[in-house]
Protein backbone atom coordinates (compact mmCIF):
# COMPACT_ATOMS: atom_id res chain seq x y z
CA UNK A 1 0.00 0.00 0.00
CA UNK A 2 0.98 3.79 -0.50
CA UNK A 3 2.57 4.48 3.07
CA UNK A 4 2.14 7.54 4.19
CA UNK A 5 4.81 10.17 5.33
CA UNK A 6 3.99 12.10 8.53
CA UNK A 7 3.68 15.61 7.60
CA UNK A 8 5.67 15.19 4.76
CA UNK A 9 9.00 14.69 6.28
CA UNK A 10 11.39 11.72 8.06
CA UNK A 11 11.24 8.72 8.35
CA UNK A 12 7.83 7.99 10.18
CA UNK A 13 4.47 7.10 8.64
CA UNK A 14 1.37 9.16 9.38
CA UNK A 15 -1.61 7.62 10.27
CA UNK A 16 -4.95 9.92 9.97
CA UNK A 17 -5.35 11.94 6.81
CA UNK A 18 -4.56 15.14 9.04
CA UNK A 19 -1.50 14.11 9.30
CA UNK A 20 0.01 12.42 5.82
CA UNK A 21 1.87 14.72 3.36
CA UNK A 22 3.95 12.40 1.48
CA UNK A 23 4.96 8.83 0.78
CA UNK A 24 7.54 6.68 2.22
CA UNK A 25 7.13 3.68 0.50
CA UNK A 26 4.79 2.53 -2.18
CA UNK A 27 3.94 -1.81 -1.89
CA UNK A 28 0.89 -1.32 -3.80
CA UNK A 29 0.11 -3.37 -6.78
CA UNK A 30 0.81 -1.29 -9.74
CA UNK A 31 -1.90 -0.39 -12.40
CA UNK A 32 -1.42 -3.38 -15.29
CA UNK A 33 1.89 -4.47 -14.36
CA UNK A 34 2.38 -8.35 -12.98
CA UNK A 35 4.19 -8.85 -9.46
CA UNK A 36 5.45 -12.19 -9.44
CA UNK A 37 6.67 -13.82 -6.17
CA UNK A 38 8.43 -16.69 -5.51
CA UNK A 39 8.13 -18.57 -2.05
CA UNK A 40 10.41 -22.01 -1.15
CA UNK A 41 7.71 -24.17 1.56
CA UNK A 42 9.79 -26.92 3.04
CA UNK A 43 7.95 -30.24 3.71
CA UNK A 44 8.10 -30.84 7.12
CA UNK A 45 11.10 -33.97 7.97
CA UNK A 46 12.27 -36.06 10.75
CA UNK A 47 15.55 -36.25 11.32
CA UNK A 48 17.27 -38.65 12.82
CA UNK A 49 21.23 -39.34 13.43
CA UNK A 50 22.37 -42.56 12.52
CA UNK A 51 25.87 -43.59 12.68
CA UNK A 52 27.31 -39.86 12.97
CA UNK A 53 25.05 -39.13 10.37
CA UNK A 54 21.82 -36.83 9.95
CA UNK A 55 18.76 -38.42 7.70
CA UNK A 56 16.07 -36.85 7.20
CA UNK A 57 13.16 -38.27 6.63
CA UNK A 58 9.93 -36.57 5.61
CA UNK A 59 6.74 -37.18 7.36
CA UNK A 60 4.45 -37.07 4.71
CA UNK A 61 4.38 -37.16 0.81
CA UNK A 62 1.82 -34.58 0.25
CA UNK A 63 1.80 -31.03 1.32
CA UNK A 64 -1.30 -28.55 1.36
CA UNK A 65 -0.70 -25.34 -0.06
CA UNK A 66 -2.66 -22.56 0.78
CA UNK A 67 -1.99 -18.95 -0.73
CA UNK A 68 -4.42 -15.90 0.18
CA UNK A 69 -4.08 -12.59 -0.81
CA UNK A 70 -5.38 -10.21 2.23
CA UNK A 71 -5.89 -6.40 1.97
CA UNK A 72 -6.13 -4.78 5.05
CA UNK A 73 -7.19 -1.31 5.30
CA UNK A 74 -5.98 -0.96 8.91
CA UNK A 75 -2.48 -2.53 8.41
CA UNK A 76 -3.73 -5.65 11.10
CA UNK A 77 -5.40 -9.15 10.67
CA UNK A 78 -7.97 -7.74 13.65
CA UNK A 79 -9.27 -4.87 12.11
CA UNK A 80 -11.74 -5.63 9.17
CA UNK A 81 -9.32 -7.65 6.64
CA UNK A 82 -10.58 -8.28 3.32
CA UNK A 83 -10.08 -11.68 1.54
CA UNK A 84 -9.22 -11.17 -1.81
CA UNK A 85 -7.94 -13.93 -3.71
CA UNK A 86 -7.43 -17.74 -2.67
CA UNK A 87 -5.83 -20.50 -3.97
CA UNK A 88 -5.50 -23.86 -2.88
CA UNK A 89 -3.73 -27.27 -3.81
CA UNK A 90 -2.14 -30.08 -2.90
CA UNK A 91 1.48 -30.85 -4.12
CA UNK A 92 3.05 -34.40 -4.07
CA UNK A 93 6.79 -35.62 -3.34
CA UNK A 94 8.25 -38.78 -5.13
CA UNK A 95 9.06 -41.28 -2.49
CA UNK A 96 11.35 -43.51 -4.50
CA UNK A 97 14.67 -42.51 -5.65
CA UNK A 98 18.00 -41.71 -3.28
CA UNK B 1 -5.90 73.06 1.90
CA UNK B 2 -8.53 72.09 0.02
CA UNK B 3 -7.28 70.77 -2.65
CA UNK B 4 -4.78 69.21 -0.58
CA UNK B 5 -7.67 67.21 0.61
CA UNK B 6 -9.67 66.71 -2.62
CA UNK B 7 -6.45 64.90 -3.91
CA UNK B 8 -6.29 62.87 -0.65
CA UNK B 9 -9.60 61.85 -0.96
CA UNK B 10 -9.68 61.32 -4.74
CA UNK B 11 -6.39 59.03 -3.71
CA UNK B 12 -8.45 57.71 -0.45
CA UNK B 13 -11.76 56.36 -2.87
CA UNK B 14 -8.61 55.36 -5.71
CA UNK B 15 -7.08 52.88 -3.33
CA UNK B 16 -10.61 51.29 -2.02
CA UNK B 17 -11.67 51.25 -5.63
CA UNK B 18 -8.43 49.05 -5.91
CA UNK B 19 -8.76 47.48 -3.07
CA UNK B 20 -12.64 46.41 -3.35
CA UNK B 21 -11.90 44.93 -7.38
CA UNK B 22 -9.15 42.96 -5.82
CA UNK B 23 -11.26 41.47 -2.94
CA UNK B 24 -13.60 40.71 -5.57
CA UNK B 25 -13.35 36.88 -7.30
CA UNK B 26 -12.55 37.20 -10.66
CA UNK B 27 -15.00 34.81 -12.88
CA UNK B 28 -18.49 36.09 -14.42
CA UNK B 29 -21.73 33.92 -13.78
CA UNK B 30 -20.30 33.00 -10.14
CA UNK B 31 -23.28 34.57 -8.77
CA UNK B 32 -24.98 32.46 -10.66
CA UNK B 33 -24.01 29.10 -9.23
CA UNK B 34 -25.69 27.38 -6.29
CA UNK B 35 -23.08 28.67 -3.56
CA UNK B 36 -24.06 32.55 -4.83
CA UNK B 37 -26.28 32.47 -1.75
CA UNK B 38 -25.82 33.32 2.05
CA UNK B 39 -24.35 30.69 4.02
CA UNK B 40 -26.20 27.85 5.59
CA UNK B 41 -26.06 28.44 9.18
CA UNK B 42 -27.23 24.51 9.81
CA UNK B 43 -26.71 21.44 8.72
CA UNK B 44 -30.51 21.03 7.73
CA UNK B 45 -30.08 24.24 5.92
CA UNK B 46 -27.45 23.13 3.59
CA UNK B 47 -28.54 19.63 3.50
CA UNK B 48 -31.58 21.59 1.55
CA UNK B 49 -29.77 23.46 0.10
CA UNK B 50 -28.18 20.38 -1.91
CA UNK B 51 -31.65 18.57 -1.42
CA UNK B 52 -32.11 15.94 -4.19
CA UNK B 53 -35.00 14.49 -3.70
CA UNK B 54 -36.94 15.69 -6.87
CA UNK B 55 -34.37 13.60 -8.47
CA UNK B 56 -35.75 10.25 -7.31
CA UNK B 57 -39.32 10.55 -9.24
CA UNK B 58 -37.52 10.08 -12.60
CA UNK B 59 -34.16 8.61 -11.73
CA UNK B 60 -35.33 5.82 -9.21
CA UNK B 61 -32.72 3.28 -10.03
CA UNK B 62 -30.15 5.46 -10.38
CA UNK B 63 -31.08 7.26 -6.40
CA UNK B 64 -31.42 3.69 -5.67
CA UNK B 65 -27.85 2.28 -6.86
CA UNK B 66 -26.44 6.02 -5.00
CA UNK B 67 -27.86 4.96 -1.88
CA UNK B 68 -26.01 1.80 -1.14
CA UNK B 69 -22.97 3.70 -1.88
CA UNK B 70 -20.65 5.55 0.59
CA UNK B 71 -21.21 8.62 -1.62
CA UNK B 72 -24.62 8.62 0.30
CA UNK B 73 -23.26 8.85 3.56
CA UNK B 74 -19.82 10.53 2.82
CA UNK B 75 -19.43 11.97 6.34
CA UNK B 76 -20.43 9.44 8.30
CA UNK B 77 -19.05 6.32 6.07
CA UNK B 78 -19.53 2.95 8.10
CA UNK B 79 -19.01 5.22 11.03
CA UNK B 80 -15.01 5.49 10.73
CA UNK B 81 -15.46 8.57 8.71
CA UNK B 82 -17.00 10.55 11.22
CA UNK B 83 -15.16 8.93 13.53
CA UNK B 84 -11.60 10.25 11.48
CA UNK B 85 -13.41 14.02 11.28
CA UNK B 86 -13.63 13.72 14.85
CA UNK B 87 -9.90 12.68 15.26
CA UNK B 88 -8.89 15.31 12.78
CA UNK B 89 -9.74 17.50 14.91
CA UNK B 90 -8.75 16.38 18.64
CA UNK B 91 -5.14 14.67 17.50
CA UNK B 92 -4.48 17.42 14.77
CA UNK B 93 -5.62 20.33 15.56
CA UNK B 94 -6.21 20.63 19.24
CA UNK B 95 -2.37 19.43 19.06
CA UNK B 96 -1.04 22.42 16.64
CA UNK B 97 0.20 25.68 18.23
CA UNK B 98 -0.98 27.90 15.04
CA UNK B 99 -4.64 26.30 14.36
CA UNK B 100 -6.34 28.03 16.67
CA UNK B 101 -8.18 25.22 17.76
CA UNK B 102 -8.32 24.37 22.16
CA UNK B 103 -11.35 23.15 22.39
CA UNK B 104 -14.47 21.85 20.35
CA UNK B 105 -16.07 25.52 20.40
CA UNK B 106 -13.11 26.73 18.23
CA UNK B 107 -13.33 24.64 15.47
CA UNK B 108 -14.48 26.68 12.36
CA UNK B 109 -15.41 25.52 8.64
CA UNK B 110 -11.60 26.33 7.95
CA UNK B 111 -10.77 23.64 10.20
CA UNK B 112 -13.01 21.06 9.11
CA UNK B 113 -12.40 21.31 5.21
CA UNK B 114 -9.28 18.72 5.01
CA UNK B 115 -11.81 16.26 5.27
CA UNK B 116 -14.56 18.04 4.22
CA UNK B 117 -12.66 19.35 0.91
CA UNK B 118 -13.80 15.87 -0.59
CA UNK B 119 -16.14 14.33 2.28
CA UNK B 120 -18.25 17.70 1.83
CA UNK B 121 -17.49 19.92 -0.43
CA UNK B 122 -19.89 22.17 -0.16
CA UNK B 123 -19.47 22.37 3.42
CA UNK B 124 -17.61 25.90 1.71
CA UNK B 125 -20.92 27.58 1.44
CA UNK B 126 -21.75 27.20 5.39
CA UNK B 127 -21.07 29.08 8.23
CA UNK B 128 -18.85 28.17 11.30
CA UNK B 129 -22.03 27.41 13.61
CA UNK B 130 -22.48 24.46 10.58
CA UNK B 131 -19.01 23.09 11.54
CA UNK B 132 -19.95 23.26 15.12
CA UNK B 133 -23.20 21.58 14.57
CA UNK B 134 -21.07 18.25 12.85
CA UNK B 135 -18.67 18.08 15.81
CA UNK B 136 -21.39 18.47 18.33
CA UNK B 137 -23.73 15.75 16.45
CA UNK B 138 -20.25 13.45 16.07
CA UNK B 139 -19.70 13.91 19.65
CA UNK B 140 -23.74 13.00 20.43
CA UNK B 141 -23.04 10.27 18.08
CA UNK B 142 -19.82 8.66 19.85
CA UNK B 143 -21.91 9.53 23.63
CA UNK B 144 -24.31 7.75 22.59
CA UNK B 145 -22.55 4.86 21.38
CA UNK B 146 -20.95 4.33 24.60
CA UNK B 147 -23.65 4.95 26.67
CA UNK B 148 -26.04 2.00 24.08
CA UNK B 149 -28.86 4.41 23.54
CA UNK B 150 -29.53 3.60 20.10
CA UNK B 151 -32.32 5.73 19.72
CA UNK B 152 -29.80 8.98 20.16
CA UNK B 153 -27.27 7.33 18.14
CA UNK B 154 -29.37 6.68 15.16
CA UNK B 155 -30.84 10.38 15.25
CA UNK B 156 -27.07 11.21 14.61
CA UNK B 157 -26.27 9.02 12.29
CA UNK B 158 -29.31 10.16 10.30
CA UNK B 159 -28.29 14.02 10.89
CA UNK B 160 -24.60 13.13 9.89
CA UNK B 161 -25.89 11.37 6.42
CA UNK B 162 -28.49 13.80 5.26
CA UNK B 163 -24.93 15.29 4.16
CA UNK B 164 -23.55 13.55 1.22
CA UNK B 165 -22.24 13.48 -2.07
CA UNK B 166 -25.41 13.60 -3.92
CA UNK B 167 -26.83 14.14 -7.56
CA UNK B 168 -26.24 18.12 -6.96
CA UNK B 169 -22.64 17.73 -5.67
CA UNK B 170 -21.36 15.58 -8.78
CA UNK B 171 -24.25 16.84 -11.64
CA UNK B 172 -24.08 20.66 -10.99
CA UNK B 173 -21.61 21.93 -8.11
CA UNK B 174 -18.41 19.89 -9.25
CA UNK B 175 -19.69 19.62 -12.79
CA UNK B 176 -17.80 21.82 -14.13
CA UNK B 177 -13.52 22.15 -13.26
CA UNK B 178 -12.41 24.88 -15.65
CA UNK B 179 -15.20 27.00 -14.78
CA UNK B 180 -13.30 30.65 -16.50
CA UNK B 181 -13.63 28.49 -19.94
CA UNK B 182 -17.19 26.75 -19.90
CA UNK B 183 -18.34 29.04 -17.62
CA UNK B 184 -19.72 28.51 -13.58
CA UNK B 185 -22.40 25.75 -12.82
CA UNK B 186 -26.05 27.36 -12.85
CA UNK B 187 -28.38 27.04 -10.24
CA UNK B 188 -31.05 26.17 -12.38
CA UNK B 189 -29.06 23.73 -14.75
CA UNK B 190 -28.38 19.87 -14.38
CA UNK B 191 -25.20 18.60 -16.00
CA UNK B 192 -25.06 15.46 -17.74
CA UNK B 193 -25.02 13.46 -21.01
CA UNK B 194 -27.50 15.89 -23.22
CA UNK B 195 -28.63 19.28 -23.12
CA UNK B 196 -32.27 20.28 -23.15
CA UNK B 197 -35.56 21.21 -20.92
CA UNK B 198 -35.68 19.25 -17.80
CA UNK B 199 -38.77 18.81 -16.10
CA UNK B 200 -37.97 19.79 -12.49
CA UNK B 201 -39.65 23.05 -10.99
CA UNK B 202 -36.08 24.25 -9.47
CA UNK B 203 -34.00 22.58 -12.39
CA UNK B 204 -35.21 23.51 -15.48
CA UNK B 205 -32.53 23.00 -17.83
CA UNK B 206 -30.35 20.06 -19.07
CA UNK B 207 -26.73 21.02 -19.90
CA UNK B 208 -24.21 18.33 -21.19
CA UNK B 209 -21.77 18.85 -18.92
CA UNK B 210 -18.13 18.00 -20.72
CA UNK B 211 -16.02 15.97 -18.17
CA UNK B 212 -19.05 14.07 -16.65
CA UNK B 213 -17.95 10.50 -18.22
CA UNK B 214 -14.08 11.55 -17.97
CA UNK B 215 -11.39 10.55 -14.96
CA UNK B 216 -11.29 14.21 -14.23
CA UNK B 217 -14.77 14.44 -12.52
CA UNK B 218 -13.68 12.08 -9.97
CA UNK B 219 -10.42 13.17 -9.81
CA UNK B 220 -11.45 16.19 -7.96
CA UNK B 221 -11.79 14.16 -5.01
CA UNK B 222 -9.94 10.96 -5.20
CA UNK B 223 -7.26 13.00 -5.57
CA UNK B 224 -3.22 13.53 -6.25
CA UNK B 225 -1.52 13.75 -2.88
CA UNK B 226 -1.53 16.72 -0.39
CA UNK B 227 -3.71 19.21 -0.65
CA UNK B 228 -1.43 22.26 -0.99
CA UNK B 229 -4.42 24.88 -1.53
CA UNK B 230 -5.17 24.15 2.38
CA UNK B 231 -3.32 26.26 5.84
CA UNK B 232 -2.68 22.77 6.89
CA UNK B 233 -2.26 20.30 4.21
CA UNK B 234 -4.09 16.80 4.58
CA UNK B 235 -4.04 14.01 2.07
CA UNK B 236 -6.42 11.37 2.05
CA UNK B 237 -6.39 9.84 -1.16
CA UNK B 238 -3.83 9.59 -4.15
CA UNK B 239 -6.00 7.51 -6.89
CA UNK B 240 -6.09 10.06 -9.55
CA UNK B 241 -2.41 10.57 -9.29
CA UNK B 242 -1.63 6.90 -9.55
CA UNK B 243 -4.15 6.57 -12.78
CA UNK B 244 -2.49 9.89 -14.23
CA UNK B 245 1.17 8.55 -13.69
CA UNK B 246 1.03 5.03 -13.01
CA UNK B 247 -1.80 3.63 -14.99
CA UNK B 248 -1.56 6.23 -18.19
CA UNK B 249 1.99 5.68 -18.70
CA UNK B 250 1.44 1.72 -18.87
CA UNK B 251 -1.00 2.59 -21.96
CA UNK B 252 -4.22 2.68 -19.61
CA UNK B 253 -6.75 4.70 -21.44
CA UNK B 254 -10.29 3.76 -19.55
CA UNK B 255 -12.06 6.36 -17.07
CA UNK B 256 -13.09 5.67 -13.67
CA UNK B 257 -16.67 5.86 -14.76
CA UNK B 258 -16.18 2.59 -17.55
CA UNK B 259 -15.13 0.45 -14.87
CA UNK B 260 -17.01 1.46 -11.92
CA UNK B 261 -20.31 2.43 -13.04
CA UNK B 262 -20.51 0.98 -17.23
CA UNK B 263 -18.56 -2.36 -16.88
CA UNK B 264 -19.52 -3.08 -13.33
CA UNK B 265 -22.92 -2.40 -13.55
CA UNK B 266 -23.09 -0.99 -10.86
CA UNK B 267 -24.14 2.18 -12.38
CA UNK B 268 -24.41 4.91 -9.47
CA UNK B 269 -23.29 2.17 -7.00
CA UNK B 270 -19.90 3.23 -7.06
CA UNK B 271 -18.24 0.72 -5.52
CA UNK B 272 -14.36 -1.09 -4.73
CA UNK B 273 -12.92 -4.22 -3.41
CA UNK B 274 -15.94 -4.76 -1.76
CA UNK B 275 -18.21 -5.34 -4.16
CA UNK B 276 -17.19 -8.99 -5.76
CA UNK B 277 -17.47 -8.09 -9.30
CA UNK B 278 -15.08 -4.84 -8.50
CA UNK B 279 -12.72 -7.32 -6.75
CA UNK B 280 -12.65 -9.87 -9.32
CA UNK B 281 -12.36 -7.70 -12.15
CA UNK B 282 -9.42 -6.17 -10.60
CA UNK B 283 -6.71 -8.81 -9.43
CA UNK B 284 -6.19 -11.63 -11.28
CA UNK B 285 -3.97 -14.03 -9.39
CA UNK B 286 -2.24 -17.00 -10.97
CA UNK B 287 0.28 -19.72 -8.45
CA UNK B 288 2.34 -22.36 -9.76
CA UNK B 289 3.77 -25.24 -7.58
CA UNK B 290 5.37 -28.10 -8.05
CA UNK B 291 7.26 -29.97 -5.43
CA UNK B 292 10.76 -31.01 -5.88
CA UNK B 293 14.05 -32.61 -3.42
CA UNK B 294 16.69 -30.10 -2.84
CA UNK B 295 19.52 -31.23 -1.43
CA UNK B 296 23.09 -29.16 -0.10
CA UNK B 297 26.05 -30.67 0.97
CA UNK B 298 24.84 -32.90 3.59
CA UNK B 299 20.89 -33.14 4.02
CA UNK B 300 17.88 -33.19 1.29
CA UNK B 301 15.14 -31.35 1.89
CA UNK B 302 11.84 -31.54 -0.11
CA UNK B 303 10.03 -28.33 -1.06
CA UNK B 304 7.37 -26.81 -2.68
CA UNK B 305 8.51 -23.80 -5.10
CA UNK B 306 5.90 -21.81 -5.27
CA UNK B 307 5.30 -18.71 -7.75
CA UNK B 308 2.85 -16.14 -7.82
CA UNK B 309 1.51 -13.93 -10.12
CA UNK B 310 -0.65 -10.54 -9.25
CA UNK B 311 -1.97 -8.53 -11.55
CA UNK B 312 -3.55 -5.31 -11.24
CA UNK B 313 -6.10 -4.80 -13.83
CA UNK B 314 -7.46 -1.27 -12.27
CA UNK B 315 -7.01 1.74 -13.19
CA UNK B 316 -4.69 2.61 -10.65
CA UNK B 317 -2.53 1.37 -7.44
CA UNK B 318 -3.92 -1.12 -5.27
CA UNK B 319 -4.88 -0.65 -2.55
CA UNK B 320 -5.55 3.12 -3.27
CA UNK B 321 -8.17 5.36 -2.51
Amino acid sequence: MPIPQQMGRGDRMGRGPYEKSGMLEDTSLPPLRTVTTTHDIFFPVKVEEKDGKKISTITSDTLDLEVKLWYLPFGTMDDDPFLWKEFKKTVKISTTGK
Amino acid sequence: MNRLRTITLAGLMLLTGVATALASPAGIGRDQTIAAQPKANSIAELAARYDSSSCVGCHQQAHDEWAKSLHARSIFGTGRTAATFKTAIVNGAMEWPASGVKGFKDVKVEHLMGCAKCHLPQLSEATDQVAQEIVTTINTWQDALRKEDEATAGKAEKTLSSLNINCLVCHNRNAITHKWSEGYPKKDTVYGSKAGDHMDAKFTKLAKGQIMSESILCGQCHGQGPNFDQENPTQCATLYGSYLFAYVPEGGHKTCQECHMRESKLGHNMQSYRSKAMAEKAVEMHVETNAVYWRDNTTIKPKAAVRIELTNRAGHGIPDG
